[in-house]
């Protein structure tokens, strides 16, 4: 049955029908199920099942089960679109970069289109962490704790990464245990401003030193909102959230001053009422 | 500067409550629009509350009475003695603490809107109209609450003892009640300041009601001496808020040293001075914007204490905890004031920090 209807669809591709036959059979030997055939042959219709089942072969030698490799090419069908070759190098590459067994399977299952981005994209973020002298064994613990890194814009991680070390005196080694790179930079802020105005964070001076004992960086970030709410800040979820717009808008205006301060030399100076 | 000497102080003061507050004073604080009604107060309100803002002092008084608002207030009166489930026991055992009705213990026909709880919105700039008079004054709607006590009584005769830049001052004649305002102001170009003000919201008829003068207040006992039924001190002060903010002109550098650890004692001259101004049975409002409680409680009741023995004067301090009450709604405020009240700074309600005390001289 499924062969009838695939043949059907697949008329216009001009192909054998003993030929779809074979394919069939290879993914059916491999271990999917007629719906999942089915699925498979849904993403990207016009593409040849030849070519189909060479990318789908190669996912399953990397490792994946069926399940897994039918949800990749659902989540970004343009997989499909690579060669055996490419997809096997750019593997390789990963491996060099410390994403061996497991943490490959888990980066393609979780972020597909990592396979699918220009190398130069992910060379470049991997520079960018060791221009900010992470050492290679910290890049690679990175990478595979959170891979979404190779996903983001290197100036941004650059920036977090500067906030972290600048703003919070966060050694290196901190940041890659606590997974810093985990958690969006709005939201660090939000958390990091939100304890520091609260007066229980402190930017330690030159010689690294505070006046309080800092919370761990992980107390702080890896904790849910509730938690980070209840135990870590003493506070309410409605002074948070006031705060998380108040500090949007304090950061929006700071950029809009930068702006205006280098497009023109008007000085931003706001005009108020009086208040005593 | 400022943020070390109260990570100290008010770390002790306020204990828990600190980070709290602390962080209010760091982040951006909240303004109400004070209606000018000498502008055109009908469309102004309706601008206002077009933007989402609400009149608190309205409200508060509607929340507290629990009546439509249109009621005549003689039908309130009679009312009162009725049962009402919504009526909480505590405001009923206030109500019969303070006989007179709410609303004619606070200051009539102040109009302020403010965006609620947790709401951040900005009001914009308030824009003259025909006649040139602007619509309405942005201010720390905390500051208009030491007005609001002070209860101005049509026909009455009042000082505003530190009067410059002037918000209070015209709040104070947004009550149509004075008979007579005198504003004072040690600093000249403060004063200066407070008469562009006042060319800017009130028109010259109102104008003509209120003496300009630039003397120093702690005299005042000396030159007008048991004449004012009603008598403003709010004094200089640390200014919480503006200390933590602003670098330059912080009373917290080291060159002003001298002058912030004399505050007290200057404080404590002036609210004595506005105390002999006071007829006897005057009312008078002591208020800064600190958190401080050498700059608040402890000035009042030093005030109070060379009242008596210096000038046989006796001094009765006030409950407002009423008053506390009937605003709990827009403002966060402080439970454990020995004497008077004070508006913390909140994140949901950032407003204050404001302290008021309110004294009478009796008879
Ligand atoms: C907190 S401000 C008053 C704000 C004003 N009431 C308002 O609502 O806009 C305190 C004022 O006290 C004035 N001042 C300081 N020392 C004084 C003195 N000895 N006599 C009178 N005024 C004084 C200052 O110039 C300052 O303008």
């Amino acid at each position: 049955a499924v062969h009838l209807v695939l043949a059907v669809q697949q008329r216009h591709a001009n192909i054998e029908s003993s030929e779809l036959e074979k394919v069939l059979d290879s993914f059916s030997n491999m271990g999917f199920s007629n719906a999942q055939i089915m699925e498979l042959f849904s993403l990207q219709p016009k593409f040849a099942p030849e070519m189909r089942l060479m990318v789908v072969c190669e996912l399953i030698l990397l490792g994946l089960d069926p399940d897994s490799t039918l949800m990749v090419l659902q989540r970004s069908p343009e997989v499909l679109r690579m060669t055996a070759q490419q997809l096997r190098h750019r593997a390789d590459c990963l491996r060099k970069l410390g994403l061996g067994e497991g943490n490959l399977q888990r980066v393609l299952r979780r972020y597909p289109t990592i396979f699918t981005l220009p190398w130069k994209k992910i060379d470049a973020v991997v520079r960018m962490f060791k221009t900010c002298l992470f050492p290679v064994a910290q890049v690679t613990e990175i990478l595979q704790s959170c891979p979404n890194v190779l996903l983001e814009e290197p100036q941004d991680l650059e920036y977090k990464f500067q906030y972290a070390y600048f703003r919070m005196g966060i050694d290196h080694r901190v940041m890659v245990k606590s997974g810093l790179f985990r958690m969006s930079l709005a939201e660090l802020k939000n958390r990091h401003i939100f304890l520091e105005r609260l007066g229980l964070y402190q930017t330690p001076d030159k010689k690294g030193q505070t006046q309080i004992v800092n919370p761990k960086l992980k107390e702080i970030i890896r904790v849910s909102q509730k938690d980070f709410l209840a135990k870590m800040a003493h506070s309410s979820l409605e002074e948070f959230e006031v705060f998380r717009k108040l500090l949007a808008r304090e950061e929006e205006e700071d950029q809009a001053r930068v702006s205006e301060e280098t497009d023109s030399d008007s000085d931003g100076e706001e005009e108020r009422s009086e208040i005593e | 500067m400022a943020l070390q000497n109260f990570d100290m102080n008010y770390g002790a003061q306020f204990g828990s409550l600190w980070p709290s507050i602390r962080i209010g004073l760091l982040s951006e604080q909240k303004y109400g629009a004070l209606v000018n009604n000498f502008s055109h107060v009908g469309r102004i309100s309706q601008d206002l509350r077009s933007l989402n803002a609400v009149d608190f002092v309205y409200e508060s008084q509607k929340a507290a009475l629990h009546v439509p608002w249109d009621s005549p207030v003689e039908q309130v009166r009679s009312e009162e003695t009725a049962p009402e489930e919504t009526r909480n026991e505590q405001l009923s055992v206030e109500k019969t603490q303070t006989p007179p009705l709410l609303s004619t213990s606070i200051s009539p026909n102040i109009k302020c809107y403010t965006f609620s709880r947790g709401n951040i919105s900005r009001f914009p700039p308030s824009r003259p109209d025909t006649s040139g008079i602007l619509g309405y004054y942005l201010l720390d709607a905390a500051s208009l609450l030491p007005v609001l006590v002070l209860n101005v009584q049509p026909g009455d005769l009042v000082l505003d003892l530190c009067a410059a830049p002037g918000g209070k001052t015209l709040a104070l004649l947004q009550t149509g009640c004075c008979r007579q305002l005198a504003a004072n102001d040690i600093s000249a170009s403060r004063v200066s300041r407070l008469r562009k003000v006042l060319d800017s919201y009130v028109p010259k008829a109102v104008g003509s009601n209120v003496r300009l003068t630039s003397w120093d207040g702690r005299n005042w006992g000396e030159l007008e001496r048991d004449t004012y039924n009603r008598v403003l001190v709010d004094v200089p002060c640390t200014t919480d808020r503006h200390s933590v903010m602003e670098e330059d002109n912080n009373i917290f550098h080291r060159l002003r040293m001298k002058e912030r650890q004399m505050l007290p004692m200057l404080q404590m001259q002036l609210l004595l001075a506005g105390l002999l101004a006071a007829q006897p049975g005057g009312e008078v409002v002591y208020s800064t914007c600190s958190l401080s409680q050498l700059q608040n409680e402890c000035v009042v009741e030093r005030a109070v204490e060379l009242a008596e023995i210096q000038f046989n004067i006796s001094v009765h301090v006030e409950d407002l905890s009423y008053f506390r009450s009937v605003f709990q709604d827009t403002f966060s405020f402080f439970k454990d004031c020995r004497l008077g009240e004070l508006v913390l700074p909140h994140l949901t309600a950032n407003f204050g920090p404001m302290y008021f005390c309110k004294l009478r001289r009796e008879q």
